[in-house]
């Protein structure tokens, strides 16, 4: 517990409206997004609305070794924002603004708890576009997707957050402001503290604002729905569609067991009899997309595909509508649903499609698998009761199996969701010691008290 | 410091004694880069593989002397240059492309290929590796990823570091690390690939690099545009940007730099112009065609004197071999060359223009200006005799304006040469007593003895 005296002091700094110590309102952010996660209850929540505060609040952290949190809409899915160590939850939600939209420069400036569609809406007026759309696009924030790295349908094509993160005003672990990057597109000044930061996870320091790269919204778009008897067909289709040169703006796929569940809860004409589906969007100057579109059909045909083109706004609408729910669908069939987001080089997805449904044989469970295959980033969806003791044992064992292959693979233990708590015992079999002890070592050198995020990523004490 | 007898024999003992130079004559060559620093090497070594380089770094450790990794030494802010001390480490024996993957798109190199020779071999196979450095025909992929190179191409394809998937490094320690890998997304742990890509060697060796590559595209055309006045070529450079259009070049050349390439190599540029933009398109057929339209719609609303454009090959490298030799023409003026990459927002170009003349005429000096205007990246090349000494003295207040200029246009000190030697003492002005204290807490906690290309950077 934290003592009268913190309580006080930041309330003095922040103002009562900003400082809440109720259980009730505590409870909220004892937990995020992320299945099969210990809760645990902060001892304060405070919501900063500038820069200055947020570094008051670090200062007062750091004066009396207390644990501070960030947090921005809480949806991440690695256990990220959970306050393991109790002590001071940081919502960023206030500091929302979006300061600058620089068309002529392409780049906006933005605060970090502006919402990520927000500021689509906001740049869609200069006819620009902000890429990075993870699948809560419309709750998560730009801090907290910052501070993760994350993905989203777009990365194919477009990359992920980091490949648009320009530069960042950050409030480091001793409360000082340093401001990394800027606004132009190449810069080579010192080390790339801006890259360190994205997807540094709140254990480096904490986001205040944030300069975007912004890039001309595509003239045209062009929709397709492929449905295959067989995954082997799906997935050479795949590999067939970027080995002709041809990179969607998007490239999804769902396994029988996704599409069902999604039908069943989105009603939105999937084809349950489908092995597998493939969600395909190709965008750029109309003859282009023409061109993109006809090679699509022809290696879709070529690996026995039932090719369905979205001809209107409303059917477009529909296909897409139908990938977004395939999350909520699955976590819908069942009380717990265990999201991975295991990754593998772009060839590799056949054999993971394999390890996944073996896996799934091995150890009885059901897994629905949907995501990006364009990019190798699969979301190999567990679906179980945690409640289920017997059953979670089998889950964990499932999980293990997952990484493993994603490693043997060529692949990475995680494609845009973080490491957070939910990764971290996995950490060692990608990075070894010689990497662990690297991002153990930067951890401790610029956050020597350990008080941003403690107990994500790395395990210091190792 | 010397390096013990001892230390040296252990050295021959790893990379065998063909491997390692120690006459004076020898270790000269390995003195100086790109710029005009120097520092002669006690001892310049080249090792075969990843095991011999972890071994030395070891050695380095105990010994406790330091190691300067070096590719081809084209490096513009003497990034490479060994402080008059230890050994230099050169890598161009690990030359190897381990492997060209058309279905993941990726290649996997040992840093010391030749940047130009990778390009060729990627297209072969209809791929693409966009980073072009203007000395592509010697640099190495190692000292491009240490620097973060850029080039021309940045300005549709971005830098170096937008192209790394992962790395094999040596740690200062002399660990072998594997950071990143072969995918496209990968958030596992700190991004220490791109820690890595532009920390001019003092992180770690790279011994080891997979990059990701992209279609070749299918149609390029090149533009060379000619102006009588230089503001009217740098408020084309904004005016094609707003107009959407994103070419792949937008390259820059003011009347001195004109000057230099007509009479070092006679290409028909015209004496009198200003300036000329060399911009080239690629894609779709049509797309480049629509492009080249407004390119040239914009560039006459613009006052534009001439365009002249060409699709072929051939006529393409004509017109490039203008822009790829200002570097080495300019030297004819002056037998030094200090060479800037201060980089604006790049709406700021025609301000920044316009102050790069203003600084020229104050002090007196020759400052030819070109370079990929397009991301603001423009190259102020000052022209002097490093033996004149109050000349060199004036260089000296004209690079300090150069600096304060680019901040205070909201740039950066810079855009793709790194800061090395040569920026070291301005770097405070751009990241300030707080960011310099962060960079050093990242080197001491990962060099904690200072092993890796000590004094550079900060």
């Amino acid at each position: 517990m934290l003592s009268r005296k913190i309580i006080d002091e930041l309330t003095a700094v922040l103002g009562k409206e900003n400082v809440l110590t109720e259980k009730e309102e505590l409870a909220c952010y004892s937990f995020d997004a992320t299945a099969d996660m210990p809760q645990s209850m902060p001892d304060v929540f405070v919501t900063p609305t500038c820069t200055e505060e947020v570094q008051k609040v670090v200062e007062i952290a750091s004066k009396n070794k207390v644990p501070v949190y960030t947090r921005g809409s809480g949806t991440n899915l690695s256990g990220g924002t959970i306050p393991l160590k109790n002590g001071i939850v940081m919502g960023m939600v206030k500091m929302n603004k979006i300061l600058e939209i620089d068309a002529e420069n392409l780049n906006a400036v933005v605060q970090p708890g502006v919402i990520i569609q927000d500021l689509n809406d906001a740049v869609a007026k200069h006819g620009l576009i902000y890429p990075p759309d993870p699948g809560t696009v419309k709750t998560a924030t730009m801090g907290g997707s910052v501070a993760e790295c994350s993905g989203g349908l777009r990365g194919l094509k477009y990359g992920v957050t980091k490949d648009y993160v320009m530069g960042l005003e950050v409030v480091l672990a001793n409360g000082k402001v340093m401001r990394c990057g800027g606004k132009t597109v190449k810069n080579v000044t010192a080390y790339d503290m801006v890259k360190l930061f994205v997807g540094s996870e709140g254990t480096l320091g904490i986001i205040t604002e944030i300069i975007v790269k912004l890039i001309p919204a595509p003239e045209t778009r062009k929709s397709f729905l492929a449905s295959f008897k067989s995954l082997d067909d799906a997935a050479n289709s795949i590999t067939g569609i970027i080995a002709s040169k041809v990179i969607p703006a998007t490239l999804e796929i769902m396994d029988n067991a996704t599409i069902k569940t999604v039908e069943n809860y989105a009603h939105v004409g999937l084809p349950t009899d489908a092995e597998a589906i493939l969600l395909i969007e190709v965008d750029g100057l109309p003859e282009v997309v023409a061109k993109e579109a006809q090679a699509v059909e022809k290696v879709c045909k070529e690996n026995n595909g039932q090719l369905k083109v979205a001809e209107t706004d409303e059917e477009r609408d529909n296909l897409w509508t139908a990938r977004r729910a395939a999350l909520p669908a699955l976590a819908q069939v069942s009380p717990t649903t265990v999201l991975e987001d295991a990754t593998v080089p772009r060839s590799e997805i056949p054999k993971m499609l394999k390890a996944l449904q073996e896996i799934a044989g091995k150890y009885d469970l059901k897994i629905g698998t949907f995501g990006h295959a364009g990019d190798g980033n699969l979301h190999p969806t567990i679906l179980t009761d945690e409640r289920n003791k017997e059953e979670m044992e089998r889950v964990h064992k499932a999980v293990d199996e997952i990484f493993d292959a994603a490693l043997k693979l060529g692949g990475t233990l995680s494609g845009e969701h973080g490491i957070g708590m939910a990764k971290m015992k996995y950490l060692e079999n990608e990075f070894k010691e010689a990497g662990v002890e690297a991002l153990r070592s930067i951890k401790k050198a610029l956050d020597p008290e350990n008080i941003l995020n403690p107990g994500k990523i790395i395990d210091l004490e190792g | 410091m010397e390096l013990e007898l001892n230390t040296v024999q252990q050295i021959i003992e790893i990379v065998g004694e063909d491997n390692v130079l120690t006459n004076l004559e020898e270790r000269i060559c390995y003195s100086y880069d790109g710029t005009f620093q120097r520092g002669i090497p006690e001892l310049v070594v080249f090792p075969a593989n990843t095991q011999e380089v972890a071994e030395i770094v070891k050695l380095a450790n105990k010994e406790k002397f330091p190691v300067f990794p070096r590719g081809a030494g084209t490096g513009l802010s003497g990034g490479s240059i060994p402080m008059s001390s230890g050994v230099a480490l050169v890598l161009t024996r690990m030359n190897k492309i381990k492997e060209i993957n058309s279905e993941d798109m990726l290649a996997v190199l040992e840093p010391g290929v030749i940047t130009g020779h990778f390009n060729q071999e990627v297209e072969k196979l209809g791929l693409y590796y966009p980073p072009d450095p203007a000395s592509l025909k010697t640099c190495t992929m190692g000292g491009n990823i240490a620097e973060n190179a850029g080039g021309p191409r940045a300005f549709k394809y971005g830098v170096t570091k937008d192209y790394v998937l992962g790395l094999e490094v040596v740690t200062p320690q002399g660990e072998i690390m594997h950071t990143g890998g072969r995918t496209v997304k990968n958030v596992t742990g700190y991004d220490l690939t791109r820690l890595l890509t532009g920390s001019e060697g003092t992180l770690g060796i790279i011994t080891e690099i997979t990059v990701r590559l992209l279609p070749k595209p299918k149609e390029i055309r090149t533009a060379l545009v000619i102006f009588d006045k230089l503001e009217d070529a740098a408020s084309s450079v904004t005016a094609i940007i707003r107009n959407g259009v994103i070419p792949a070049t937008l390259e820059l050349m003011d009347q001195i730099a004109i000057k230099c390439v007509e009479n070092f190599n006679h290409l028909g540029l015209p004496l009198d112009a200003e300036a000329v933009l060399l911009i080239e398109v690629d894609g779709g057929k049509n797309q480049v065609e629509e492009d080249i339209i407004s390119i040239e719609e914009i560039c006459q609303n613009h006052h534009c004197r001439k365009i002249h454009i060409a699709s072929l090959a051939e006529e393409r490298e004509k017109l490039w071999k203008a822009r790829r030799a200002v570097s080495s023409a300019i030297v004819q003026l002056k037998p030094t060359k200090i060479s800037e990459d201060a980089t604006v927002p790049r709406s700021k170009i025609p301000e920044m223009v316009k102050r790069l003349r203003e600084i020229a005429s104050k002090y007196n000096l020759h400052i030819p200006v070109f370079g990929h205007a397009g991301d603001g990246n423009l190259h102020p090349n000052i022209l002097a005799d490093k033996n004149n000494k109050e000349e060199m003295e004036r260089v000296q207040k004209a690079v300090d304006e150069i600096f304060h200029a680019a901040l205070e246009l909201r740039g950066t000190l810079s855009g793709e040469h790194g800061i090395g030697i040569m920026k070291k003492p301005y770097l405070q002005w751009e990241l300030g007593e707080v960011g310099i204290e962060y960079l050093r807490a990242i080197k001491r906690a990962v060099d904690p003895n200072n092993i890796l290309n000590p004094g550079k950077v900060f």
